[in-house]
């Protein structure tokens, strides 16, 4: 395989990560010795001893402990990322971690004293990815292909373009994830239906040749051009795309969605519920965090049971002897959750009437994403679309899959097809009178770019600021800002003189760049842009450069754990001969290596200087050859006496 | 017609500097054109532009401004009104913030409607909106007929621009109308 230009497939969602890769045989989601894909979002932040960092859990462990070490532990970090503190009024009460305002317009969660970004989490979880697949390809990677909700702002992807460069990534695109899903419906990539489950096999799956992309429509996709809707209602956020793919193309013609809307808010409802009730029958408030998180586990299983059956039953452990106890039933359930289900269908009536089509012109309805478990989801669905939603993907797998698809036409290995997708919300600027004024539409395709003019209002200005806006409001203030973009270096002239360029462009991955120019004097002026809701360079790079402290003292940790071992290997393999052979030693000799065994893993156990660690291992080593020898001799005896 | 962009064999990009929304596509500037002519163009042309096959090369700057260009001509080329718009653009036609007019037939309609509108919205009449709401679509079909059938006369005189101009202008405040209603 061509490993020097491997780009990995990476799905770092609320709930639930993945990561996937494409070879000569296909796309393949790397999974854990119990064949599970997915690593939770998950990670928990043990105090260490004062001075040093934290101990860090990721995935399934930070999850299972998430009750006990509920304020250590970190999870649905994707809903706080490019976020300020007051745009998560209605999250932090669910929240059993600490989250505070940081610098500008962003957030930080706080751990015992020491205080993380949404990036820096996130990082923590890319980089757990990274490593996964470079212990399953025994090579290293440097680059990733990332999917984030089509309906993310500037600030959410370049966020997750931050993480990523923390986790030593170099992220070469930010994809879409119904677009990605819609790439491998689209080549008809089926993961098993069950490969979760099937352990220790690596998933295999196979895809058509790249000159006929569309061969056995039955199985496989569609055959002629077809129009698609993906529905990706996922642990935190939903997404509607509607696409036209046709002859390798897939093209997105518009996308809808919520990126606070998800299996999570499913989730409340239910945590809503038990709140009241625990409140009415026995006058608590459910504040601690510990509550606060076994409530949200329960949740969660309430919600997946009732999937399956018509009622569950919920306990909930108060303390001093109270137990609330409740039946809860489908249909209740189906009610708390029918409001959030509707909103959904009213973001897919949006983009179909973006794309100006009918929910009759749909040719299939893609169902992505977790939350598509939910039967009352998939029964809503259909009636909205009039037909049975497409169920055959496997929800959890096949966004990371589209991602590593992306990742191999970015390699050059795909090119007969060819992706177009569009930015999700208008761009423009604040224009006199706090109004927004739009340069580029909502459902442009992109790369796409707007130019507009400015000058200046005084003489001899030479610096012009700008707020750029991302949203569909008609105000200013009921816009997302992206921050201030400062243009500076401007000639000093006559005030309305300099005829100042700005080029607004969107690349193809949905990120703002802008550059401007005076054209009088065909100076480019320079840009600074103070972020509102992400980090600056600084803050980028102050992470990489403790992630890769970070990685240092991972590799301490590793060394540790291996010398560790090695002493418990070798002092039990002593004490092994010593009762073997050791009667054929001098009771000196017997008595020092006695004592040598006892001092080795005494200071084992207590030390933290590993090369004082390994020097007095390897002296243990010389210090009991002769033993050693001893025993192979006495081997090799019994050996000759063993046979006939 | 091959793409000026770039190389079918090395893949090279050019520059698409000075090059009009139809040389962009390999097209011959006028208003009639075959949507699914227009359709197979932008997707040939993208193929060879689009940042995914220059992401990481030398050339990524150049097909970034490449491809947003191509978006762009797509888009103006695709719809009818924005066509004709850019078409009077190039012919040197007046802009719209130089001419405002609107024609005359349209004000007078759209001046008895916006009353007959405000009446039903206050009577709470809902047929009566109808009943707007459809004679509104009248007057945007049939402006958008004008606007085509003068569009296909262009370069044309100085006085089929003018006319052009005013038809785009009262598309355009048709469309507020709509928006009202």
């Amino acid at each position: 395989m061509p490993t020097d230009n491997l780009i990995l497939g990476i799905d770092l969602g609320t709930t639930f990560s993945l990561v996937a890769y494409v070879d000569e045989a296909g796309p393949h989601v790397i999974r854990d010795e119990n064949g599970d894909g997915r690593v939770p979002s998950v990670i928990g932040l043990t105090p260490g001893p004062p001075g040093e960092r934290p101990q860090i859990t990721i995935g399934w462990p930070a999850r299972r402990r998430a009750v006990e070490n509920a304020r250590t532990t970190v999870y649905s970090v994707k809903r706080l990322i490019g976020k300020g503190i007051a745009d998560l009024e209605r999250e932090l009460p669910f929240l059993a971690y600490a989250v505070r305002p940081g610098p500008r317009d962003t957030v930080q969660i706080e751990i015992e004293g020491r205080y993380y970004s949404p990036e820096e989490i996130s990082s923590i979880i890319l980089r757990a990815l990274r490593e996964r697949a470079e212990a399953h390809l025994g090579l290293p990677v440097s680059k990733a292909v990332i999917t984030v909700p089509a309906y993310f702002d500037d600030a959410q992807r370049q966020a997750t373009r931050d993480a990523g460069a923390a986790a030593g990534l170099e992220v070469v695109r930010i994809v879409n994830e119904p677009t990605a899903a819609a790439l491998a419906y689209g080549l008809g990539v089926r993961p098993a239906p069950h490969a979760a489950k099937s352990a220790g096999e690596p998933g295999r799956f196979s895809l058509p040749t790249p000159t006929c992309p569309t061969t056995s429509a039955e199985k496989s996709g569609p055959a002629a051009g077809q129009t698609v809707a993906v529905y990706d209602f996922g642990g935190g956020t939903f997404d509607v795309s509607i696409l036209r793919i046709e002859d390798g193309v897939f093209q997105v013609l518009s996308t809808a969605g919520d990126t606070h809307l998800g299996g999570d808010d499913v989730d409340r409802t239910l945590i809503t519920l038990v709140t009241r009730e625990v409140a009415e029958q026995f006058d608590v408030s459910i504040t601690s965090p510990t509550t606060k998180q076994a409530l949200r586990s329960l949740a969660e299983e309430i919600k997946i049971r009732l999937g399956q059956q018509p009622q569950a039953d919920l306990e909930l452990d108060l303390g001093k002897g109270r137990i609330y106890r409740r039946t809860v039933t489908r249909d209740e359930f189906e009610q708390l959750a029918w409001p959030l289900v509707e909103r959904t269908l009213a973001f897919c009536g949006q983009a179909l009437r973006d794309a100006g089509l009918k929910p009759a012109d749909i040719d299939q309805a893609i169902l992505v994403g977790g939350s598509t478990r939910i039967p009352l989801v998939r029964r809503r669905v259909g009636e909205f679309f009039g037909r049975p939603p497409y169920t055959a993907l496997n929800p959890d797998e096949v966004v990371a899959i589209g991602a590593a698809i992306q990742a191999s036409i970015l390699a050059g290995r795909r090119p007969d097809m060819l992706l177009l997708d569009v930015t999700p919300l208008s761009l423009g600027i604040e224009t006199m009178g706090g109004a927004m004024g739009k340069l580029i539409l909502r459902n442009t395709t992109i790369p796409c770019r707007a130019t507009e003019m400015f000058t200046t209002f005084v003489d001899g200005q030479t610096a012009i600021k700008l707020n750029v806006l991302q949203g569909e409001r008609e105000l200013a203030a009921d816009c997302r800002s992206l921050g201030e973009f400062i243009l500076d270096g401007l000639p000093p002239m006559p005030a309305g003189l300099p005829k100042v360029e700005v080029e607004f462009l969107l690349d193809a991955n949905g990120i703002l760049n802008v550059s401007a120019k005076e054209l009088r004097s065909g100076k480019q002026a320079s840009i600074q842009i103070i972020p509102s809701h992400g980090l600056t360079r600084d803050e980028v790079e102050r992470i990489t450069r403790e992630s890769i402290e970070f990685a240092q003292r991972d590799m301490t940790a590793h060394r540790r754990i291996d010398l560790l071992n090695q002493v418990e290997f070798d002092t039990h393999k002593t004490e092994q001969m010593l009762a073997k052979v050791g009667h054929r030693l001098d009771a000196a000799e017997r008595q020092r290596i006695e004592a040598d065994i006892g001092a080795l893993r005494q200071f084992a156990q207590q030390t933290d200087d590993l090369d004082e660690l390994y020097r007095r291992l390897t002296a243990f080593g010389h210090g009991t050859l002769h033993l050693a020898e001893l025993g192979i001799r006495e081997a090799l005896v019994q050996t000759k006496d063993d046979k006939p | 017609m091959p793409s000026p962009l770039f190389c079918d064999h090395c893949h090279s990009l050019y520059p698409a500097d000075g090059l009009d929304h139809f040389a962009l596509l390999g097209l011959t500037p006028q208003y009639d054109l075959d949507p699914a002519e227009l359709r197979q163009r932008y997707l040939q042309v993208s193929r060879g532009v689009h940042p995914d096959y220059h992401g990481t090369g030398a050339q990524s700057a150049t097909s970034l401004q490449v491809s947003a260009q191509l978006n762009e001509a797509h888009r103006v080329l695709s719809d009818p009104v924005l066509r004709a718009e850019y078409l009077l653009e190039l012919t040197g036609g007046p802009p719209a913030t130089a001419d405002k007019t609107v024609e005359r037939e349209v004000l007078c309609v759209a001046f008895a409607l916006r009353e007959e509108i405000a009446e039903a919205k206050a009577g709470g009449d809902s047929a009566a909106l109808e009943a707007c709401r459809a004679r509104v679509q009248r007057m945007y079909d049939e402006t958008r007929a004008r606007i085509a059938q003068l569009a296909r006369q262009l370069p044309g005189d100085a006085d089929v621009r003018q006319r052009l101009r005013a038809a785009l202008n009262s598309i355009k405040y048709t469309r507020k109308l709509q928006s009202e209603l």
